[in-house]
């Protein structure tokens, strides 16, 4: 507790709470008679909003602000692309052919001649899109689902988990054929199939770590000051898993993109001439151990340093979230 | 606190309370036929050792048990019948009307939420209001409940407070829209002498503010005997013994209660000649095998056996103006080697 006070008095004066010498004992305990805690007043703690506390945490994590920049860097260049990008990502060079990385192409250039760098920038927009968009929704459609289903228990959860389990054993890719077949591949489509085949992984983390939460005191002691059940999930079950959470949706970002790449792997990603790192990747494939294996690298390279970025940032904030790290300082 | 002002008029009524869990070794009674009231500003102890069904009858009164539980009987608060009650009732009661302390405030309170975040929920639960009257409502409460320099505790951790701080904070959201019965349950039970004399006063003051009146739970019967105007004694579920806090003290009719006072420690008297403390020998019965008859028989030192102790439940007798015993021989029990000395 005094590791957050600033004051060095404290140690000599009384610690603030600890309710020690500074005159509680026999004192009257009306507020008015506030003179009596002068002494613990002075050596208390300067006052920091909840913010400050979380921004003061998160800063204290390097990696996670790196990853911070990383991050914000893909998304200016990627959706920045048609300012910064040297060339257009469908401008063909048929004459040059493919080319390994040089001056003018600083990736090098495809079999039809379009630069690999310009490509990759907007293959990003749509990338990053899906990445954080599938990680976001089934995030979100999860926890409700594994929280709900773990706080009301009884029929709530079997109905729940089952269907849960049901979405498990179907056959993704027969689900992904039959709706991008129905629905078309526009990002959309693929962001809500991917989305509802990842959903059921968090739902169940969740419902394990709420099914512990909840016979917590504190949930026993929010209910008896009147708080609903949604308040009660919202505000303090939630809070409390944030950190599985968060590492779980980190991991989605970088699975979504990943599926992406095996969707257009197997034709049902986005289509030509979109492009987006999966998509690339899938491409270049047939020129592993030849000549053109750098056609690999930059959307390989592009999908290693988002999914560990945002694996950082994920860190930085479930850390910044867990009022306890300030401690350990 | 018995110099708080005390009404007849009734907050909370139970009668006939009853709470039993289906187990599998069978029906196990937590709680059997509990009937009490409490008066507008009067503070009732509640004691008995673990198990005796203290906690889960608070948990009872509160709806807040789980669906597994049984309860039967009827709790009316200001004449409404909570028992059946809907969920919403029951939601906009607890907290503003009826609100609990609880034991250990470390586990009561949310780890993730500033404590300041925490009292002002409370408020907003059930009150309009937003922003910086809110903030100001949390730290009114906090110093209330003798808080030092509250503004800057507000936007502490629970971790960061001591123990007795933190069943400050508690208070303070138990308060935070001025119940008119506030249950305590063992409030000062993890906490030092110290503390727990100032944690006392601060309901004590509290109590005199708002004219709450206190349904205080615990197994200290030193602290029965400082706060309470009236005491009910519970043994396996049953209550044994219900009566004004001299009564039960100094005239106590049951020979469950004698017990429990005799093994207090004492300064004015020197203990035995063996140098122990009086202990009720035995142990309390499995509430899913209650003995036969009285459940406390079996350890009862005036039991007639066969007789009526082991054949027939006794039931809650007058035996004095409000004093209540739930024994087939009271007068037996008598006012004599008792705690008078």
């Amino acid at each position: 507790m005094s590791g957050e006070t600033p004051d060095h008095r404290s140690l000599v004066d009384s610690p603030p709470g600890s309710a020690g010498p500074s005159g509680l004992i026999g004192s009257e305990l009306v507020p008015s008679a506030s003179h009596a805690f002068d002494t613990a007043a002075h050596a208390s703690p300067v006052a920091r909003s909840q913010w400050a506390l979380f921004r003061r945490r998160f800063l204290r994590h390097k990696m996670a602000l790196v990853s911070l920049g990383v991050l914000a860097f893909l998304f200016i260049v990627c959706f920045g692309a048609n300012l910064v990008a040297p060339y257009s990502n469908t401008e063909q060079d048929l004459l040059l052919g493919p080319v390994g990385p040089r001056m003018s192409h600083w990736f090098g250039t495809d079999e039809l001649g379009r630069d690999q760098l310009s490509r990759l920038l907007y293959a990003g927009r749509i990338s990053l899109k899906i990445g954080i968009a599938v990680a976001l929704i089934s995030t979100v459609f999860g926890t409700a689902i594994g929280a709900i289903a773990a706080y009301f228990g009884k029929a709530t959860d079997q109905t729940l988990m089952r269907l849960t389990d049901l979405f498990l054993v179907v056959p993704a890719i027969a689900i992904l054929a039959i709706a991008l077949e129905r629905f078309g591949s526009g990002d959309t489509t693929i962001i809500l199939v991917l989305a509802g085949l990842f959903w059921m992984y968090v739902a169940r983390i969740v419902r394990g770590e709420v099914l512990g939460i909840k016979e917590k005191e504190f949930i026993e002691a929010a209910r008896a000051s009147g708080a609903s059940s949604t308040r009660v999930i919202v505000r303090h079950i939630v809070p409390n898993i944030f950190g599985p959470i968060m590492v779980n949706a980190t991991l989605g970002v970088a699975l979504a993109i990943v599926a992406e790449s095996t969707l257009s792997y197997l034709g049902f990603g986005v289509e030509p001439p979109q492009t987006s790192w999966g998509n690339m990747l899938s491409q270049a494939s047939g020129y592993v151990g030849t000549d053109r294996a750098y056609l690999i690298y930059a959307p390989g390279f592009a999908i290693l340093i988002t999914v560990l970025a945002v694996n950082f940032l994920g860190d930085g904030l479930r850390d910044a979230f867990d009022p306890h790290t300030d401690r350990h300082q | 606190m018995s110099d708080a002002v005390v009404s007849a008029e009734p907050m909370l009524e139970v009668s006939g309370l009853t709470v039993d869990f289906l187990t599998d070794d069978g029906l196990l009674h937590a709680v059997d036929h509990v009937t009490f009231g409490i008066a507008r500003g009067e503070t009732v102890g509640i004691v008995g050792e673990s198990g005796s069904g203290k906690s889960v009858m608070s948990m009872a009164i509160m709806g807040l048990l789980p669906k597994s539980a049984r309860v039967t009987g009827s709790v009316k608060f200001r004449g409404q019948e909570l028992l059946g009650a809907s969920e919403r009732d029951l939601q906009r009661i607890r907290g503003s009307e009826i609100a609990m302390v609880f034991q250990d405030a470390l586990a009561s309170l949310n780890p993730v939420h500033t404590v300041g975040a925490q009292v002002a929920e409370a408020v907003a639960i059930h009150q309009e209001l937003k922003g910086s009257e809110l903030r100001n409502a949390a730290i009114a409460l906090l110093d209330v409940v003798g808080i030092a320099n509250p503004s800057a505790r507000f936007e502490q951790y629970p971790h960061e407070f001591s123990g007795g701080m933190r069943q400050r904070a508690m208070i303070a959201m138990a308060i935070a829209n001025d119940p008119a019965v506030l249950i305590a349950d063992e409030p000062t039970t993890a906490l030092d002498v110290t503390i727990q004399a100032q944690v006392l006063e601060v309901l004590e003051r509290i109590q005199q503010r708002t004219s709450t009146s206190i349904m205080l739970i615990t197994h200290d019967l030193g602290v029965v005997a400082g706060v309470a105007d009236s005491v009910m004694v519970m043994y396996a579920g049953s209550q044994v013994e219900r009566g004004s806090v001299e009564e039960i003290f100094y005239e106590s009719r049951h020979p469950y209660t004698k017990g429990l006072l005799a093994s207090l420690p004492r300064m004015d008297r020197r203990v035995d000649k063996s140098d122990r403390l009086h202990q009720i020998e035995g142990q309390p019965p499995s509430l899913v095998f209650l003995p036969t008859g009285c459940a406390f028989h079996p350890r009862c030192p005036f039991a007639e056996t066969p007789g009526a102790c082991d054949g027939e439940v006794p039931a809650l007798q007058v035996v004095g103006d409000g004093h209540y015993s739930a024994c087939h021989f009271p007068d037996r029990i008598g006012s004599d080697e008792g705690m008078k000395s």
